[in-house]
């Protein structure tokens, strides 16, 4: 691949506005971040779900995950800021709900800052129609940090914990 | 009254809710799919919660995680617009049982007219004219040959199953029946799963009339007249009026009488919807009734003065109903045609990005619509994108209204079926109001043939 190549294959990135890509031809594999640091890689976070239309390029489908455009300033604000990706990797809430680092008000929290966790291993509470949801960690790693408060309202995608992995 | 609604929609019903809400002061929370994050009902509601990833069934059908939304926010009520988990009796008990208010009837009366069977029966009992047919299933083609020679020929097969048109054989003699019966067993076994038939009167050429009824919680029951739905493609609806030209004055008092006495018989409350069949001879039969503000319900807004949302909203908080049946009155004439995003000619879906978008305004015009420049307009949802009313003193008002505002209607970068419209508006039939359920059949494969040539 030359400079030339190089230089064409940037700017249609630009001009669709693509965050991510990779590709490998001739031996050589490319890979391009745009807007580093904007938003965390969404493939790597474990517990979101997100639906790919059949047939559509993975491209598309992160397009139609993230809003490309900025919020508005009308819009409601977001209840926590994006996360950088390199600390690790970002677990974000499965379900909408009310958040609880501990078991009960008496116990104390299920993880904390520093921890070791293991698969399976419960990270914390999401209470959602009078159920306690456990949600378990599909890692095992380091956390690194947490986001809700204690009691704090959460929406589906919000980010909770940051787990390093080994 | 509520401090705060939840709108368990989204496009332009959640809008529609919100400003009703909006205007008797009350809070509004969206919910929104990973698809809508930028939409309109997102960006103006006091509050938005995500609810999940875009698909409905982990979204807008995601009944714990709308309750769960509603228990976050603290809101007391929930309106479930149209279609999604509308008729849901299942999301109306657990309101109940959340305590919170769902805007909408009971789940005893969605879930009994939810059941086209039991619907029936309930309507019979009640004395309100329905399509004659066989009580039930038919087993075997003797008892269909009795049924459909008691109804009097041309009767229509239809599998228990089916629906949306499909597993429906028309039979007009009685020679022809037994054989017809065992192909549409096999037909409905095979299509179906089940090989349930049974057999109704065909009713020939037929308008699609239905009824808009309200009804508070202390019994008072009202109906604001009827909607003229027979312009329908495969069950869609495309074009929408109120009055319809085949329903006389004395006809409507009798119409109507019949759909606030149905609505009674199941104690209904809130708003709600009776679909008849009416013949060339005037007579009507119970199609099925519909639990929910519909789609079309502006049509009636825009001849009654009526605010059917508002009132949704006060008779859900416990009050009665603003006004009695002497209060509902009838001005000119209104049209609704449903401007979706798809191929005007052979319908296939046109998603994408929204380039450029005028909406039509002036005298008599009121669109209803989430769609802007720059909106995507996604593959996961409903492809009707707005819904340009005009209202004029007259039908020909109206419906001179509705080709200039289609004409200057600016929808580019996603194909939309206004060009399917302004040639339906110019069809010497449809302005003389010779039409029914059978027009669009007859109506596309010429237009079809002219467009392609």
């Amino acid at each position: 691949m030359n400079l030339l190549d190089l230089k064409e294959i940037l700017q249609i990135l630009e001009e669709r506005d693509i965050t991510e890509f990779e590709m490998e031809q001739g031996g050589v594999k490319l890979r391009v971040c745009r807007g580093a640091g904007r938003a965390p890689a969404l493939a790597q976070a474990p517990v979101v779900v997100t639906q790919i239309p059949a047939g559509a390029p993975v491209g598309a489908a992160v397009a139609n995950a993230l809003p490309a455009q900025p919020a508005s300033a009308d819009a409601p604000a977001p209840p926590s800021t994006e996360p950088a990706a390199a600390e690790g990797t970002l677990v974000r809430s499965p379900i909408v709900g009310t958040f609880y680092r501990s078991p009960d008000p008496n116990s104390p929290s299920f993880v904390s800052v520093g921890d070791t966790v293991k698969v399976g291993q419960v990270l914390c509470i999401i209470e959602a129609m009078k159920l306690m949801n456990e949600i378990e960690s599909e890692l095992a790693g380091e956390v690194v940090k947490v986001y809700p408060e204690n009691g704090q309202p959460v929406q589906y995608g919000d980010p909770l914990f940051t787990i390093r992995t080994a | 009254m509520f401090k705060k609604v939840l709108i368990a929609n989204r496009g332009e019903i959640a809008l529609r809710v919100m400003w009703a809400c909006k205007e008797l002061g009350l809070k509004t929370v969206a919910v929104y799919s990973e698809a809508d994050a930028n939409g309109l009902h997102v960006r103006f509601a006091d509050e938005a919660v995500c609810i999940g990833p875009p698909r409905n069934i982990e979204s807008y059908l995601n009944i714990p995680a709308i309750i769960s939304a509603a228990e976050i926010t603290g809101a007391d009520a929930i309106h479930p617009g149209y279609g999604f988990l509308s008729e849901s009796a299942y999301l109306a008990e657990i309101c109940e049982a959340c305590n919170i208010k769902f805007i909408g009837p009971g789940p005893q009366a969605i879930r009994l007219m939810g059941d086209k069977s039991r619907a029936k029966k309930a309507m019979i009992k009640a004395g309100v004219p329905v399509v004659p047919g066989s009580p039930g299933v038919l087993d075997d083609e003797e008892k269909a040959v009795k049924v459909a020679r008691d109804i009097g020929f041309p009767v229509i097969l239809k599998a228990s199953a089916g629906g949306g048109g499909r597993g429906m054989r028309i039979v007009r003699e009685a020679q022809d029946l037994a054989q017809n019966f065992r192909a549409a067993q096999a037909e409905a076994q095979a299509a179906f799963g089940v090989p349930d038939v049974y057999v109704e009167k065909y009713v020939a050429g037929p308008r699609h009339i239905e009824i808009q009824v309200m009804a508070d919680s202390k019994g008072n029951v009202v109906h604001l007249g009827e909607r003229e739905c027979s312009i329908q493609r495969r069950h869609q609806k495309i074009i929408e009026e109120a009055p319809s030209l085949a329903v006389p004055e004395k006809l409507r008092r009798r119409m109507g009488r019949t759909a606030v006495e149905a609505a009674a018989a199941v104690q209904y409350v809130n708003a709600g919807t009776i679909e008849f069949l009416l013949d060339k001879d005037g007579n009507y039969y119970f199609m099925e009734m519909n639990t929910r503000i519909q789609v079309e319900h502006g049509v009636t807004e825009l001849v009654t003065g009526r605010d059917l949302v508002k009132e949704q909203i006060h008779v859900a908080a416990g009050e009665a109903l603003s006004f009695s049946q002497k209060d509902v009155t009838f001005s000119g004439h209104a049209l609704e045609c449903r401007i979706n995003a798809e191929d005007p000619w052979n319908f296939t879906p046109s998603p994408g990005t929204i380039r450029h978008f005028f909406q039509p305004g002036g005298p008599g015009v009121r669109v209803d619509t989430f769609a802007h420049e720059g909106c995507e307009i996604s593959p996961y949802y409903d492809s009707m994108i707005a819904k340009l009313m005009t209202h004029g003193r007259t039908r020909a008002e109206a419906i001179a209204r509705m080709k200039r505002s289609l004409d200057v209607m600016v929808v580019e970068g996603i194909k939309t079926n206004i060009p399917l419209h302004r040639k339906i508006l110019d069809d010497p039939d449809f302005v003389a109001g010779r039409f029914d359920t059978g027009y669009m059949e007859r109506f596309l494969p010429q237009k079809k043939a002219t467009a392609a040539s």
